[in-house]
C-alpha cells in the first residue's frame, strides 16, 4: 500500500492504494465515483476518460499511485460547467447516446476537443473523437452534437501555457514522504537475480550468418515458419554438433537444458523476452533423430509460472550438402511451429514475432558457426541477441552453473 | 484484467532511477505508461518494480543549441502537438504528434517512452529515424552516450539500452526553413497500430535526403541519398516496382499485401516532398 493525496473533483482525498490499482478502479471502488466507466481496460475504448491536471487521460491505464499530487476531474464534477452543459443539451437533441455506457468518456473528450480546437477551420471531429468507441449510435448523432457546440465560440479558456510538458502532474506535485519511504525500502539491494557474469573470452569470434525466414503463418492457434541458413563447414561436422540435443541447446539463445536422463527425455527452461514481456517456460521435450537423412525433430512443451501461460512447439531441421567448388558448406533448413496459450497468447502481433524469431535464428546460427570453428572443448560465449543481453547474461550464468553442477567442480 | 502486483517508486533524479534499475533485474521504467499500461493490465508484462520517471524535472527539459533541439524523454506527444516545446522541424513534429493514437493517450504518452518501447508501429520510431535524431542514454554511474535512433532501434521492441541505462532525451537536428517533410501512415482504424508508415525528409541546405519505411516487423529501413543526389533518388520512387525493389534491397520484409502497403505509404510520403 502506498498513501496518495489526490484532488478529486475539487476535494482533497488521502487514501492508501496498491500500486497496481489503476485510477478508474480507485475512483469507482474506493471513492464510489461510478460515473467513470470501464470498457476495455486496456486503453482502446475511451469509456474511462477523465481529466488529470486539465488534460484528458485514460484512467484505466494510468495508475492511481502515479496521480499522487494531481487534480483529477470526473464526469460527476461537470454539472455546473457551462461548456459541458451545452454539450449535454446537444447530446440530447442529437440523440448522441443510447445505452449511455460510452457517454461519460464521450462527453469529457468532446468538451476537451471543443475547448482546444473549436476555432480550427478544418476541425476533423471524426478523427479527433476516434479514441472513444460507441456501440449504439453509429456516431452520426455524436458528431452532430459536437458540431453544434463547436460552431459556437468556446466557453472556457484553453489550458495555460508554460505548464509541465510531461505526463501530469510532474515534479512540482511530488509529495516526498511516500516516494522517499517507498524508495528507501527498495534501496536495499535485493538479492541479485542475475549473478554478474564474466563471459569467457571468445575462442572463436562470432561472425554474422544470413538467416532467411519464411512467412509466418498462424493457423488454429499454431504459429509456423521456416528458417534456413548456410554454414561454411562440412555436413558431417555440422551434423556431429546438431545431432546432439545438448549441444544444440547450448547454441540456442534463451534455452537451458538440464543434465540428460537415461530415457532420452529432455527437461529444461526457455527464456523469451520481447520488450517488457518476459517469460521463462519450464518443461520437457523429446527428440527423434535420423542419422541417415541428417534430420532431427525436437518437440517440447512447458509453462511459464509467472504468467500462467503454456507453450508447446516443435523444430524439425534437415541438413543438406551445399558444398560448391573448394569450400565445404552445409545448408540447414528448419521448420518451426509453436502454440501459446494463456495471457501471453493475447499478444497477437505475428509481424513482431517474425522479427524476434529472425533475431533468435541469427544468434543461433552464429553460435553454431562459432562452436564449429572453436577448437575441441573450448568454451564459446553465446552471440548476443540484440537488446536481449540481460537474458543472455542470466542464461549464461545458468549454463555455467549447470555445467559446474553436472561436472561436479567449481571454478 | 488487472495488472499483477508490482512495487512502485518515483525517483527524483536520473541517477536515482539508474540505481534503482541496476539494483533489480526485474525493474521496468514507466513514463506515461500508455504502451506499458495495457501490457500490465493484460499481464503480458509482470515486472516486480515500476520506476516512474515522470517526476524527474530534467526529463522534461527542452534545450536549444545552434544545430539541434533536445527534448527530455518525458515530453508528451500532446506537448509537441500543441507546440508547447520548440520544434526544429518547423511544424513537422507537431503534425506527426497529432496523429499518434488519441488525445487522451497523447496527453500521457512520451517521446522517450515510445522510443524505448521500440514498437515498430510507433510514429516516433520511424519519424526520428528519418530525421537523423539521436537518443541520449545515461547509465549507472552517470556514464552518458549518444546513439543515432537508427542504431538504437535493434528490432521489434528491442533497443541498444544496456541494463541499468535510461533514455533521458532525444536530440533532433535543426532543419532549414526550406526543408520538406512527407509522412504517410496506413492504419485500419485511426489511432490504431500502423500497418505501414512512410517518412520522407529533404533538406538540400543540409544535404539531407532520407526516406524511411516503418511499421514493418522490425526496425525501420532507411534509404538515403548522398549529398546532392536527393532529387535523383526521389525520382526513383515515381515507379512502384522500383520502390518495392529499393525497399526489399534495404531489408524490408513482408507478404505481398504488406509490401503493397509499404510501397504505397513510402510513395505517398515521397510524393509530398516532390510536389
Amino acid at each position: 500500500m502506498t498513501t496518495v493525496t489526490i484532488e478529486v473533483n475539487g476535494k482533497t482525498v488521502t487514501a492508501d492504494v496498491k500500486p497496481r490499482t489503476h485510477l478508474a478502479d480507485f475512483l469507482r471502488e474506493q471513492l464510489l465515483l461510478t460515473g467513470t466507466h470501464i470498457g476495455c481496460e486496456h486503453g482502446v475504448c475511451g469509456a474511462c476518460t477523465v481529466e488529470i491536471d486539465g488534460e484528458i487521460s485514460r484512467s484505466c491505464i494510468t495508475f492511481a499511485v502515479a496521480c499522487d499530487g494531481a487534480k483529477v476531474r470526473t464526469i460527476e464534477s461537470f454539472d455546473d460547467d457551462p461548456l459541458m452543459a451545452r454539450m449535454r443539451t446537444a447530446f440530447s437533441t442529437s440523440h448522441a447516446l443510447q445505452c449511455g455506457y460510452c457517454t461519460p468518456g464521450m462527453l469529457i473528450a468532446a468538451r476537451d476537443l471543443v475547448r482546444r480546437k473549436a476555432a480550427e477551420p478544418d476541425l476533423d471531429i471524426r478523427t479527433e473523437m476516434s479514441g472513444n468507441l460507441c456501440r449504439c449510435t453509429g456516431y452520426a448523432g455524436i458528431i452532430e452534437a459536437i458540431e453544434t457546440v463547436a460552431a459556437e465560440a468556446p466557453a472556457v479558456p484553453v489550458l495555460a501555457d508554460g505548464r509541465w510538458v510531461g505526463p501530469a502532474p510532474g515534479p512540482g506535485a511530488t509529495t516526498p514522504p511516500t516516494a522517499a519511504a517507498s524508495a528507501a525500502t527498495r534501496a536495499a539491494p535485493a538479492p541479485a537475480k542475475a549473478p554478474a557474469v564474466k563471459t569467457t573470452p571468445l575462442a572463436a569470434p562470432s561472425r554474422p550468418i544470413k538467416v532467411e525466414v519464411g512467412p509466418v503463418t498462424v493457423e488454429n492457434g499454431e504459429t509456423r515458419f521456416t528458417e534456413g541458413f548456410a554454414l561454411d563447414h562440412p555436413r558431417d561436422a555440422v551434423w556431429a554438433l546438431m545431432r546432439d540435443p545438448e549441444k544444440v541447446a547450448g547454441c540456442m539463445p534463451g534455452l537451458t537444458l538440464d543434465p540428460p536422463t537415461a530415457d532420452d527425455r529432455l527437461t529444461g527452461r526457455m527464456e523469451v523476452k520481447l520488450g517488457p514481456i518476459s517469460a521463462g517456460f519450464s518443461g520437457e521435450g523429446a527428440f527423434a533423430r535420423d542419422d541417415a537423412a541428417h534430420r532431427m525433430e525436437i518437440t517440447g512443451r512447458g509453462s511459464d509460472r509467472k504468467s500462467g501461460s503454456r507453450a508447446s512447439g516443435r523444430v524439425a531441421y534437415t541438413l543438406s550438402d551445399a558444398t560448391g567448388g573448394t569450400s565445404a558448406a552445409t545448408r540447414v533448413d528448419c521448420v518451426i511451429a509453436f502454440t501459446l496459450q494463456g495471457p501471453l497468447a493475447q499478444f497477437g502481433r505475428s509481424d513482431l514475432v517474425r522479427d524476434l524469431v529472425a533475431r533468435i535464428g541469427e544468434a543461433f546460427a552464429r553460435n553454431l558457426d562459432a562452436r564449429l570453428r572453436a577448437p575441441d572443448g573450448a568454451a564459446v560465449a553465446p552471440a548476443e541477441l540484440g537488446g536481449v543481453s540481460l537474458v543472455l547474461g542470466v542464461l549464461f550464468g545458468r549454463i555455467r552453473r549447470a555445467v559446474i553442477q553436472a561436472l561436479g567442480r567449481g571454478s | 484484467m488487472k495488472a499483477a502486483a508490482f512495487d512502485y517508486v518515483r525517483p527524483a533524479s536520473v541517477a536515482e532511477a539508474c540505481a534503482l534499475l541496476a539494483g533489480d533485474g526485474d525493474a521496468k521504467i514507466m513514463a506515461g505508461g500508455q504502451s506499458l499500461g495495457p501490457m500490465l493490465n493484460l499481464r503480458l508484462a509482470q515486472p516486480a518494480l515500476l520506476v516512474d520517471v515522470t517526476r524527474i524535472a530534467d526529463l522534461g527539459r527542452v534545450e536549444e543549441s545552434a544545430d539541434a533541439i533536445t527534448l527530455g524523454a518525458v515530453v508528451t506527444h500532446a506537448a509537441i502537438e500543441d507546440r508547447r516545446v520548440a520544434d526544429p522541424t518547423h511544424g513537422f513534429l507537431a503534425r506527426v504528434a497529432r496523429g499518434i493514437a488519441y488525445r487522451a493517450v497523447r496527453s500521457r504518452g512520451t517521446i522517450g517512452g515510445s522510443l524505448a518501447h521500440a514498437d515498430p508501429a510507433a510514429d516516433w520510431v520511424s519519424t526520428l529515424t528519418a530525421l537523423g535524431a539521436e537518443v541520449l542514454l545515461t547509465g549507472a554511474g552517470g556514464a552518458q552516450r549518444r546513439v543515432p535512433v537508427e542504431e538504437f532501434i535493434r528490432g521489434a521492441m528491442s533497443t541498444a539500452l544496456e541494463p541499468g541505462e535510461i533514455l533521458d532525451g532525444v536530440r533532433i537536428p535543426r532543419f532549414s526553413p526550406a526543408a520538406r517533410f512527407g509522412f504517410e501512415k496506413i492504419c485500419r482504424k485511426t489511432g490504431e497500430f500502423a500497418e505501414a508508415m512512410g517518412v520522407a525528409v529533404l533538406d538540400p541546405e543540409r544535404g539531407v535526403c532520407r526516406v524511411v519505411a516503418g511499421a514493418g516487423g522490425g526496425r525501420p529501413v532507411v534509404i538515403e541519398a548522398s549529398r546532392g543526389a536527393g532529387a535523383r533518388l526521389l525520382e526513383r520512387f515515381a515507379d512502384p516496382g522500383a520502390t518495392r525493389d529499393m525497399l526489399i534491397e534495404a531489408g524490408l520484409t513482408g507478404d505481398e499485401f504488406k509490401m503493397r502497403l509499404h510501397v504505397a505509404a513510402v510513395r505517398r510520403a515521397v510524393e509530398e516532398i516532390r510536389r
